[in-house]
């Protein structure tokens, strides 16, 4: 068991502080991987969603940090994530994104493994004992559970459970699938990836960040017509968008209290016409009753992430990949609302307008977040200031312990700090080796 | 039929039926279309285009055409989507291109055919497939110099005596990987 340490010459507290945090955050290779150790390799990440994987055989690729691991669905339908690594010598079994395999066959020696990760065959097996056959199964991470389709896993064997981990952010996943009038969504239409020469939690910060939409979307606000350009760098926190701390490292960008207040539904959805989606709209009549239907139709998908990885983007699941103290990729896949497939092809337009390295929006994201990346490498100032809107929040009277900032604020980078503060600065660091042994 | 006749576009090379005008004029187009993104003289190549509102700006996601339907492509613009587009570029706060990307491109292995377009109505339409490689410095931000390739489809129509982009297709060879902005023309 390698049982690894965050490293004590750094002092977390020193460089998080609660108005400021210091740049070498952002720039630091040592730092990068205390992350894995007390982040990435800890608490629980999303790996996928069950839709990706209908069948049995059908499994994902992912990193859970630098991890490769496979996410797999066996014959009886349960799914499992395994080490995406040959329990012989190591080398990696499932080199496609996704795919459907009758058993996963390794390439250097032939081992085989079933679909619940036995190994079921190593060719000149006679040496091996049945002991040692059942002892050298694909490696099955610690922990994983789901909510409402959405997996998640840690490599940590002890530690808060999924639900205590989710917290109130559960009501980001059900605010999302009651948009379906099955309350099932579907990531069935593929990933696209997105690269960016800077750290994951640039990315993070960015996408529950209610300052920037004015100047880094400058031209999108310009060119094109979208309800966006009447919700940004608002300030009445009753009326219009918002941005919330959920507590636990989960944050939001609300546009629902500008959408509420407009009264409308679909300003979500480009202000369609519901004369355009009526059977989903019957759909949603029938699951819900017309008033909750209508509401629901209002308020529309959130904008808010569940800590450390997952963005739910609106019509979009996005997913936040480290790679290196300077590389990340972005993954986004459109979601569609199961039981409404004519809005289906809208969604995939939508996430196509806003996301990625075509997109209207994130093209310019990318830019910003790299010159950010090499900016951070002038170690003078020290610090980089996230005290916007400090003491100005309100609590959320409809949602207990949640917290209220003007959008313009930058309440979500502190409450992102907080968490990640608290799970940086140890003490004694706790193994985070990441076999099931 | 030798093996490479089941290579797309082969009886395009044996025998097209385009006039020697024609192959001239389409590979000039194709060549034409190439320097104005390369150059992001954004106005003259949004000019190649056809104003007809299902024109298609098309990258899809990886290096086989998806069914833009079902799955996410990296661009899928109709024409006013790529009005959108252009407008946006000329806005003068598209940081994804300020300044423009350096690029130059080599276009070759073209084939062509006539097209069998139903809403063609007699009018001539054509279909052109070309590979590229296009060497961009992303001078927005890494200065990486980064090193694109793929095969373009262009259906080119005559529309009113002149030459028209109808529908433009890329397939990125690594449109199925983590990939930095196509924020300029690709």
């Amino acid at each position: 068991m390698q049982a690894q340490t965050a490293n004590r010459s750094i002092d977390y507290r020193a460089l998080i502080q609660p108005d400021k945090v210091e740049g070498s955050l952002y720039t630091s290779s040592e730092i990068f991987n205390d992350e894995l150790e007390q982040i990435w390799y800890k608490t629980w990440v999303f790996v996928g969603h069950t839709s990706e994987i209908p069948k049995a055989g059908d499994y994902i690729s992912r990193n859970i940090g630098l991890q490769p691991v496979i996410m797999l669905r066996d014959k009886t339908g349960a799914i499992n994530v395994f080490s995406n690594r040959c329990a012989h010598r190591g080398t990696k079994l499932c080199n496609q994104v996704s795919g459907n395999v009758r058993a996963i066959v390794c390439p250097y020696h032939g081992w085989a493994y079933d679909l619940s990760g036995r190994l079921v065959e190593a060719p000149h097996g006679g040496e091996y004992s049945a002991e040692f056959m059942a002892s050298k199964g694909l490696a099955k991470l610690p922990r994983m559970g789901e909510y409402r389709g959405f997996i998640f896993a840690s490599l940590a064997e002890d530690g808060p459970t999924l639900d205590e981990h989710l917290g109130r952010s559960k009501a980001f996943i059900d605010r999302f699938v009651e948009l379906s009038p099955e309350q099932e969504i579907e990531l069935t239409a593929g990933w696209v990836r997105h690269k960016y020469q800077a750290n994951w939690k640039m990315l993070y910060e960015n996408d529950t960040d209610g300052y920037h939409p004015e100047f880094t979307h400058a031209s999108f606000l310009q060119a094109i017509d979208t309800q966006v350009v009447d919700y940004v760098g608002k300030k009445d926190m009753l009326t219009e968008p918002v941005i919330k701390d959920w507590g636990d490292g989960h944050t939001e960008l609300e546009f629902g209290t500008g959408y509420r207040h407009s009264g409308n539904p679909f300003e979500w959805f480009g202000r369609a016409s519901p004369s355009k989606f009526p059977n989903y709209v019957a759909a949603m009549d029938e699951k819900y009753g017309a008033e909750l239907s209508l509401q629901k139709m209002i308020d529309g998908p959130p904008h808010a992430i569940i800590f450390p990885n997952l963005f739910i983007a609106e019509l979009s699941v996005v997913i936040f990949e480290p790679v290196s103290a300077d590389q990340s990729v972005q993954w986004h896949c459109p979601a569609f609302f199961k039981g409404a497939p004519e809005v289906n092809r809208r969604m995939i337009r939508q996430a196509e307008g806003a996301l990625g390295p075509g997109g209207f929006l994130v093209a310019d994201d990318q830019i910003v977040a790299e010159r950010n990346q090499q900016g951070l490498m002038a170690r003078s100032p020290q610090w980089l200031d996230i005290s916007r809107g400090m003491g100005t929040e309100i609590p959320d009277v409809e949602n207990e312990g949640v917290v209220i900032g003007e959008m313009v604020s930058e309440l979500t980078n502190r409450a992102f700090w907080e968490k990640y503060k608290s799970l940086m600065d140890v003490e004694t660091t706790t193994n985070s080796q990441g076999t099931a042994e | 039929m030798t093996e490479v006749s089941k290579l797309q576009g082969q009886d395009c090379l044996l025998e097209n039926g385009l006039s020697n005008d024609e192959e001239r004029a389409l590979t000039n187009f194709i060549l034409l279309e190439a320097q104005y993104a390369d150059e992001s003289h954004y106005e003259e190549w949004e000019a190649m285009w056809s104003s007809a509102p299902d024109a298609t700006y098309w990258v899809p996601r990886g290096p086989h055409a998806l069914d833009p339907e079902k799955h996410v492509s990296l661009i899928f613009d109709n024409r006013a989507r790529l009005a959108t587009r252009i407008r946006q570029l000329k806005t003068g706060y598209r940081f994804a291109q300020i300044p423009v990307s350096p690029m130059r491109r080599v276009v070759s292995n073209i084939v062509m055919r006539r097209s069998s377009n139903e809403d063609a109505e007699g009018a001539d339409v054509y279909e052109v497939e070309s590979n590229f490689v296009l060497v961009e410095i992303a001078v927005q931000s890494t200065n990486n110099q980064n090193i694109w390739a793929g095969r373009t489809l262009h259906r080119i129509r005559r529309e009113d005596g002149q030459l028209k982009l109808h529908s433009k297709r890329v397939l990125l060879v690594n449109g199925d990987e983590p990939i930095a902005s196509i924020a300029f023309l690709l």
